[in-house]
């Protein structure tokens, strides 16, 4: 237990200032201690570096280094709760960095080359993409990067919905170790990244993208051109660096017009496939000229096919002749540098990992991260979750604070905290967009660029959207599909998630492949080793309490605390038959589970 | 010009007291209390079905105009290398070409309508039950339809200082323009503001006033009209539910179950000012609780006729696999699984259901995606017209066997429309595009509502598209008829006054008067 400690006297044996690291870190420390000062009022600089640091270092109890990971992972367990409260929020965050990257790609390829030895004609697809997501979001260790890189997902979204990628999937594998990689270097290569991934490339069609014919009156496709300042770097509306939109006269002030994208349209020109030659044949994929990698190698520029025009957008002329290389060099410049990206990139990456509504300071904080840093992703993502607004649990108390957890991070939570096992070793999860019978929402597989739900979404008839607040998961929350929600997790509490198949140490007893301990599947051994069980049987307010620790970071309301004990307790555990016992201890643990996750308290993170 | 303001004042009173009943209210409004000019003279049955076509339809090959002039405009402006993404006329279809190839596809369809403007027209190659439908007379034509703050020429367009829809071109902001005429965050829609106009003559139904089909959406969000959303599949139950004694349990405990609906809809302690997320959650389960309830008995099921077909050999009904709702692909030739008619399946139950619990008035919303055809345009459009062609016939036969034909009309909209211009393969985000109207008595159908922009080429003289006073940069329809227009004449049709009308639709008292019917709806 930790809750005894003493933050106040907490020194940082993870932390010593050096290097680069240090360099970021300190600027996020900046960034707490100019809130404490305001806030505190100590009136003594050093008293307020003091504060600051038990603040945004040290979690002060379990609840505290959950609720940290909550926003910080895809659920807090045992061993990543273990490692929080050795290292310190930031020494964690440190180590997190040092821990080596697992691409999706390993486990797509090897897939694949199983599939193709039975049959040449197949390929891996789909499940195969999503199974080595659930691997990373559900096994990995190095939680961060692969949570900034989900988030990364939803902003500079590719999706399994285009035809193409859906058949392709390697394209969005290899797109996901991106966002894993390069997305934690810089926003400018991050951008670089995103805009020659060939998997962005069919998505927004910019692949193939041919020059203007003055003759014959084609013109460029805008598509990515439009969709790189909307979406992924600038957005449509001058903002100040808190985020806020610059009004003049009354109104929002746009970034670009027509012509701007007109003018950027023709910089992403003559990218194509990338290979050993940059013939007609290579530039439009066929057959014969399909280079055995280029589904994961960034596009290559074909000049032939690129604009020699001049191009203007957004103030910028790059001369009539500049290399498609330099042209998009040009572009891309101008895109990181502009003082709308750092407000507008910070917004949505607190909004995917702390609140919804960020204050104009909290947004203000980061983007000076973002600035000062030249764009450090791992420095702004360290800035969003040491900020005191994230940090500082008063908040929790604040009506504005806080976000509805997405459907797949309530399925994720519930299955980290619980010790999941994939009964094949391959965590076999398959789609789950129906909103009738599973989550509405499946990885990498949004209905368009514009993602699951828009960072500006306000719900009809609510609350929250009477008082101004937005609340973007809420665009897939209705009617069918919160029932469907609660419906899927009460069958998977009760059976396991995903595939059918095999359970190991049984005797060939088939399971879903997501496995809980206390599922009806899971082989007694499993279920005796439960903590779960021992609670269920002698203990039903310690079992809530539990639960409470795990899934609500120990925030449970009394009234919601209260009317689980009395559904456990309206569950007998009294049977003298050994077997019925046994069925009656999991249904009592089935009982509080599906209350705790169907809970409004669970579905929203504070 | 301003809407009057005696009918906006009443209709802010009666949003009001609506407003105070609260988002996680009981949802049985006491709507009798309300009034309103609109709902006084509601009588029978009537509904508007909105299928919204995601991405952006590419209009020019949707409808088409057919005259040597226009057609040679046309041809000069889309056939471009590699892929030509221009149609073909009097060809028959050569299912030996490549998907991508118009040539596959065969000629456009000619159809004629009553008012010909002096051209002639055509529809895509894919909406034979479209064009049979339109020669019926249940079909009409809109063309160039778009948002507008106010009627506009290409000199207003040029002019910096007239107003114009912010964040044209964008596909959030502009679908959310056509939904509720402002851009992404907008919380009410027209749809829904004529739901709230309409929903006291649907009694204790008013719960399913307003019905998506198709996820959220802003257009049928209402000051206090708020959509259900209807699964494909039907009302959806949580827990268990006895097939036999109906008796609903969690982990076989009533009290479980019991347990669970009041953990659903327990609003926090503090309050929903306290809490907003947590009771907005809270909220939602709350109308998907009551909405269940209320339909499960009355909701025809889908495996039945005339809705579905029912499965054989005791297999499950699965609608993807159901006959009625597949579509023939265009490129691989196969029957498959549409989501439009299963989500247009769903209304018509809804439909059934929404009557027997004593509603007169409904907004429904459905979708189809795929339209931002900026590459694979020949190919990708023709399978999405081909499953729209599908869903509609589909819905205008289901609703004729249910008697419902006359009851309800079924519109198209969609973000924008596209450039006339190719990039090589596709075309791009335009503004103004052309619509379909399907309905029965009420619909003057078989005709051509709005002028039909004039096409202009890359190389006039004068520069690209000078020619044509309805076409901007890459040959874009600057559009000749508002959302406003259109919305008003759908609206009056189920029953909205004319005062209330301009209360909800904010550009419509800049139209002239006699020009704000478009005249498609008796």
């Amino acid at each position: 237990m930790r809750d005894g400690e003493n933050p106040g006297r907490a020194t940082q044996p993870g932390w010593t200032p050096r290097g680069h690291r240090s360099r970021t870190w300190a600027l996020a420390l900046a960034t707490a201690l100019l809130l404490a000062a305001c806030g505190g009022g100590s009136g003594s600089d050093s008293a307020s570096r003091a504060s600051a640091q038990a603040v945004a270092i040290k979690p002060a109890d379990d609840s505290d280094a959950r609720r940290f990971l909550t926003q910080a992972t895809f659920g807090p367990d045992d061993a990543s709760l273990a490692e929080v409260n050795a290292r310190g929020f930031n020494g964690w965050i440190d180590w997190q960095w040092t821990l080596p990257y697992t691409p999706v790609l390993t486990h797509w390829d090897a897939e694949n080359a199983r599939i193709q030895a039975a049959d040449a004609s197949n390929r891996a697809r789909a499940g195969e993409l999503l199974q080595a997501f659930y691997q990373r979001a559900l096994f990995g260790q190095d939680q961060l990067r692969v949570r900034v890189a989900y988030a990364l997902s939803q902003i500079f979204v590719v999706s399994t919905t285009d035809s193409l990628l859906a058949d392709q999937t390697r394209l969005v594998a290899s797109y996901f170790d991106m966002l894993q990689t390069t997305g934690l270097t810089t926003y400018r290569q991050l951008l670089e990244g995103v805009a020659k991934h060939p998997a962005m490339g069919v998505y927004l069609s910019h692949l193939r993208n041919q020059a203007e014919d003055p003759a014959t009156g084609r013109v460029p496709d805008e598509n990515f051109a439009r969709e790189v300042m909307q979406l992924f770097s600038i957005g449509l509306v001058q903002l100040n660096p808190d985020g806020t939109p610059v009004m003049q006269n009354g109104r929002p002030v746009e970034t670009y017009t027509a012509d701007d994208v007109k003018g950027l349209a023709k910089v992403f020109t003559g990218w194509s496939w990338a290979g050993p030659d940059k013939t007609r044949g290579r530039f439009f994929g066929w057959d014969g000229f399909q280079d055995p990698n280029r589904l994961i190698l960034p596009m290559q520029a074909y000049p032939d096919y690129h604009s020699r025009s001049e191009k203007r957008f957004l103030g910028v002329t790059v001369p009539a002749g500049t290399s498609p290389e330099a042209a998009m060099a040009m572009a891309l410049d101008r895109l990181a540098s502009h003082p709308n990206t750092a407000p507008f990139i910070s917004r949505q990456l607190i909004q995917r990992l702390v609140t919804s509504n960020p204050s104009p300071a909290y947004v203000r904080d980061v983007a000076r991260t973002f600035t000062d840093t030249g764009g450090d992703m791992k420095a702004v993502v360290r800035a969003i979750l040491l900020h005191d607004e994230a940090r500082n649990r008063s908040r929790m108390d604040d009506p504005g604070f806080g976000k509805l957890r997405e459907p797949v991070l309530r399925l994720t939570a519930l299955l980290r905290a619980y010790g999941v096992r994939s009964n094949n070793g391959k965590a076999d999860l398959r789609g789950t967009d129906n909103p009738g019978t599973d989550l509405a929402q499946t990885p990498m597989n949004a209905p368009s660029v514009f993602n699951f739900y828009r960072p500006g979404y306000v719900p009809a008839g609510t609350t929250a959207g009477a008082r101004g607040m937005v609340v973007p998961e809420m665009q897939i929350a209705n009617e069918t599909s919160m029932a469907g929600y609660v419906n899927f997790m009460t069958s998977g509490i009760v059976y396991g998630f995903g595939q059918w198949g095999v359970i190991a140490n049984t005797n060939g007893q088939q399971g879903r492949d997501l496995r809980l301990a206390f599922n009806r599947s899971s082989p007694a051994a499993d279920f005796n080793a439960s903590p779960l069980r021992t609670l269920a049987r002698n203990d039903v307010p310690g079992l809530v309490e539990h639960i409470n620790q795990r899934l609500f970071y120990g925030a449970l309301s009394d009234a919601l605390r209260a009317e689980i004990v009395d559904a456990v307790r309206g569950v007998p555990a009294n049977s003298t038959n050994a077997s019925t016992l046994e069925d009656q201890l999991r249904q009592r643990i089935w009982m509080a589970l599906t209350l705790a996750v169907a809970s409004p308290e669970y579905i929203v993170q504070r | 010009m301003t809407p009057s303001p005696a009918s906006r004042r009443a209709f802010l009173q009666r949003a009001a007291a609506f407003a105070t009943l609260g988002a996680g209210g009981p949802l049985a409004f006491n709507l009798a209390a309300l009034s309103s000019a609109s709902a006084q003279s509601a009588a029978g049955y009537r509904a508007l079905v909105c299928i919204f076509l995601n991405g952006g339809n590419d209009g020019y090959n949707t409808v088409l105009a057919t005259d040597d002039a226009s057609w040679s405009a046309y041809t000069a402006t889309r056939n471009q290398a590699p892929s030509s993404i221009a149609l073909l006329r009097d060809v028959a279809p050569n299912p030996a070409a490549a998907a991508s190839a118009p040539e596959r596809l065969g000629g456009v369809l000619p159809i004629s309508p009553v008012h010909n403007q002096g051209r002639g027209f055509a529809l895509h190659p894919a909406l034979a039950g479209v064009k049979a439908l339109f020669d019926a007379r249940r079909m009409a034509v809109v063309a160039n339809v778009g948002p507008l703050v106010a009627p506009t020429t290409k000199a207003d367009y040029a002019n910096a200082g007239f107003a114009k829809p912010p964040k044209l071109f964008s596909h959030n902001d502009q679908t959310s323009t056509w939904q509720s005429f402002r851009p992404e965050g907008a919380s009410q829609g027209w749809g829904g503001m004529i739901g709230d106009l309409l929903a006291a003559s649907n009694g204790s139904g008013a719960t399913f006033t307003a019905i998506s089909a198709s996820g959220n959406a802003v257009w049928l969000t209402g000051r206090s009209v708020l959509p259900y959303q209807v699964s494909t599949t039907g009302p959806i139950a949580i827990g268990w539910v006895d097939p036999t004694s109906g008796v609903r349990s969690l982990h076989g405990s009533t009290l479980g179950y019991q347990a669970l609906r009041r953990v659903m809809t327990a609003q926090p302690a503090g309050g929903a000012a306290a809490r907003p997320l947590q009771a907005d959650v809270a909220g939602v389960y709350a109308r998907s609780l009551d909405a269940e309830g209320r339909l499960s008995s009355v909701m025809p099921p889908a495996a039945t006729a005339p809705y579905g077909t029912p499965p054989t050999g005791g297999a499950a009904y699965d609608q993807g696999k159901d006959p009625m709702l597949q579509f023939i692909h265009p490129g691989t030739g196969a029957a498959t699984g549409s989501s439009l008619a299963r989500q247009l399946q769903g209304v018509a139950r809804m439909m059934v259901a929404g009557q027997s619990l004593g509603v007169r008035r409904q907004v429904f919303y459905a979708s189809l995606g795929g339209f931002d055809t900026h590459d694979n345009q020949i190919a990708q459009q023709a399978m999405l017209m081909a499953q729209l062609d599908h869903a509609l016939v589909y819905f205008d036969t289901l609703l004729g066997q249910l008697g419902l034909r006359d009851n309800v009309v079924t519109f198209t909209a969609s973000e924008f429309g596209r450039t006339f211009t190719s990039n090589g393969d596709g075309s791009d985000h335009g503004w103004g595009s052309h619509h379909l109207v399907m309905g029965g008595a009420g619909l003057v159908g078989g005709d051509l509502y709005g002028r039909f922009p004039t096409y202009g080429r890359v190389g006039d003289t004068g520069g690209a598209f000078a020619s044509s006073p309805d076409q901007l940069g890459n040959g874009v329809m600057l559009p000749g008829v508002s959302v406003d227009q259109y919305a008003y004449t759908l609206g009056r049709w189920l029953g909205v006054s004319d005062g209330d009308a301009l209360s909800i639709l904010p550009n419509l008292s800049r139209f002239d008067a006699d020009k704000r019917n478009l005249g498609f709806l008796a």
